[in-house]
């Protein structure tokens, strides 16, 4: 790079007209003839500058005033060399300190860089592990919540089956005693209408009786209070529990239509296998909304026990169908629905080593396989 | 590294004074100025001060015509020590050939010295030249003052390094400054021949080349 050894030329240090008005002035001072000259001759003497000689100057001087001359002129050389060479450095520095500016330029733009990348990475990890909370959170909330079922469904069951029993029994007692009475008196064809009808309402309430035990049975089936670690479970049996519970929830007005298999019994967590059945049978009766069919098979085939519930009902498009298994998302109305119905379904699935399996139209339905395999 | 233009037959050599701040850098190039008479010596220029401080270098040029018309033109420059002109520094040590680093002999001034070090090392360094291969001559200055540090302790110091022996100096009574030029003139010689292969094409030996460029008025003012 640098101008800082350059050796200057005459040129460089005065220019012509400065050059031209100093001679001028030199040849006015001294009243005599001064004149810089190209090649060198016997009557001139060399101006030097930095042991370089720049020129040569020619006057008609006494030896000692043409020696003022030269010293003269190299006075205003020297001068003028400062200020260049002054000059020349500060350019030097500057354009050396320009470049290392933009080499550290560089340098911060590649360190904001690389900043910026892990704070993208920083923001991805705080993500994925904001989900991981999301779920933990989701599944303490769902076994709290089966918990508190199931502990409401023991007090429920408790606390209806007594008076339950001897509604049972009395209603049964309060049959014989009807045909007691009906013995000992005769009736005339009023009183006979009024028996009969009594006997009726007594056999509806008898069966109504019977319904209330099956549902309190259920509960405590779909509770599971006094199973809380794994045992073996009969599939077809918790499944015909959640259909009755659905079904008590829709007054009886459901369509379903059950093809249960003989199942070998399966390890696992009772209260949990029944919620993911409900749940998914939940979705189906949403779907149908009153009016299709929903469709409850089981089978063990090949060391896998396969349960599907289809439905005929709206199904649901491919956008939904990618989304339907992360939690919180529902398609249902604010309140309607939590998003979590099959998230837990999947996770009780996968506690079981099992499976969910999702086949889905826009107006033709949706199958849901639940699949178990033995170890 | 020097500079040979063949149209001149000119080769240019570059010597720059290193050393922390106010350790006699300008003071050395004055001496020589006055002490030297070499074959050929020009103007010292300082070029601008400030309280008595270096602002931009000085510089002394000084040469010999070899018997072959060589033009050996030798440039002695000073930096300014002062730590925030560094740039500078950088800047007139870039390409430079040989160093005389002017150390200050004061005990309080030896953390100077060590940075000072530090900061032409690691500007060496960044030029690609090899520290330990480059011509240099160290110099401890100020022997004069009081309460310097111990001259064994510093030949001892320094006894394991490529640039010992030391020159002990006072550069104010021209002691040690002609010997510190010498020395470097030598070591200098030996890169500069290897290069430029002085004592066969130009017919300079290291004696001639030191001689030349050294010689001195005689003994230096007390």
């Amino acid at each position: 790079m640098s101008n800082l050894e350059d050796d200057p030329s005459l040129d460089d240090l005065l220019a012509p007209s400065h050059r031209a008005r100093l001679v001028q002035l030199l040849s006015t001072l001294s009243g005599a003839d001064v004149e810089l000259v190209e090649d060198p001759d016997e009557s001139v003497s060399p101006l030097e500058f930095n042991l370089d000689t720049l020129g040569w100057l020619k006057t008609t001087l006494p030896k000692e005033r043409h020696r003022a001359a030269i010293q003269l002129f190299e006075l205003f050389l020297l001068y003028a060399g400062k200020y260049r060479l002054a000059a020349n450095l500060h350019l030097d520095v500057t354009e050396a300190s320009y470049v290392e500016l933009q080499q550290r330029n560089a340098a911060l733009q590649a360190s904001e860089a690389r900043y910026k990348k892990l704070s993208e990475q920083l923001q991805q990890q705080v993500e994925e592990q904001v989900k991981v909370i999301e779920k933990a959170q989701q599944q303490l909330y769902e076994s709290a919540r089966l918990r508190a079922v199931g502990q409401l469904a023991a007090g429920v069951a408790h606390e209806v089956n007594t008076p339950l029993g001897y509604i049972g029994s009395n209603l049964a007692v309060a049959g014989d005693y009807l045909d007691e009475i009906e013995a000992k008196l005769s009736l005339d064809d009023d009183l006979a209408i009024v028996f009969e009808d009594f006997r009726a309402l007594l056999g509806e309430s008898r069966s109504g009786a019977q319904r209330i035990a099956g549902i309190v049975l259920d509960l405590r089936t779909f509770s599971n209070i006094d199973q809380a670690e794994f045992t073996s479970c009969d599939l077809n049996a918790l499944l015909t529990t959640a259909c009755h519970l659905l079904q008590a929830e829709h007054h009886q007005t459901l369509s379903i239509k059950s093809h249960l298999s003989e199942l070998p019994e399966l390890e696992g967590h009772p209260a949990k296998l029944s919620q993911a059945f409900y749940n998914v049978l939940d979705n189906a009766a949403k779907a149908i909304d009153g009016e299709g069919v929903i469709n409850v098979e089981s089978r063990f085939r090949d060391g896998v026990w396969e349960i599907n519930i289809e439905d005929n009902g709206c199904g649901m498009p491919e956008e939904v169908m990618a989304r339907v298994f992360e939690p919180f998302f529902t398609t249902r109305s604010v309140g309607a629905g939590t998003g979590l119905g099959l998230s837990v379904a999947r996770d009780i699935l996968t506690a079981h080593r099992g499976s969910v399996l999702l086949r889905s139209h826009p107006g033709q339905g949706t199958c849901v396989t639940l699949c178990f395999r033995l170890d | 590294m020097a500079n040979y233009t063949e149209s001149e037959n000119k080769l240019v050599i570059k010597i720059v004074y290193y050393g922390p701040a106010m350790s006699g850098k300008t003071t050395n190039l004055i001496q020589l100025h006055t002490l030297l008479r070499p074959q050929r010596k020009g103007e010292l220029m300082v070029l601008e001060t400030r309280d008595d401080r270096t602002l931009f270098f000085d510089m002394l040029p000084i040469g010999l015509r070899s018997a072959t018309g060589l033009d050996l033109r030798l440039k002695l420059y000073t930096v300014p020590g002062q730590v925030q002109h560094d740039s500078t520094r950088k800047a007139l040590l870039s390409r430079a050939d040989g160093v005389i680093f002017v150390a200050d002999s004061q005990l309080g001034q030896q953390d100077n010295n060590a940075i000072a070090f530090d900061n032409l090392a690691s500007h060496l360094t960044k030029e690609g030249v090899d520290i330990e291969k480059f011509p240099m001559t160290i110099q401890y200055n100020k022997r004069d003052h009081e309460g310097v540090i111990d001259e064994a302790l510093l030949h001892a110091r320094w006894s394991e390094t490529p640039w010992a022996p030391l020159i002990l100096a006072s550069a104010l009574h021209g002691r040690g400054i002609v010997e510190s030029f010498r020395q470097l003139l030598e070591r200098l010689y030996t890169a500069v021949d290897e290069e430029y292969s002085l004592a066969v094409t130009h017919a300079i030996d290291s004696r001639e080349f030191v001689h030349q460029l050294s010689a001195d008025s005689g003994i230096p003012d007390e």
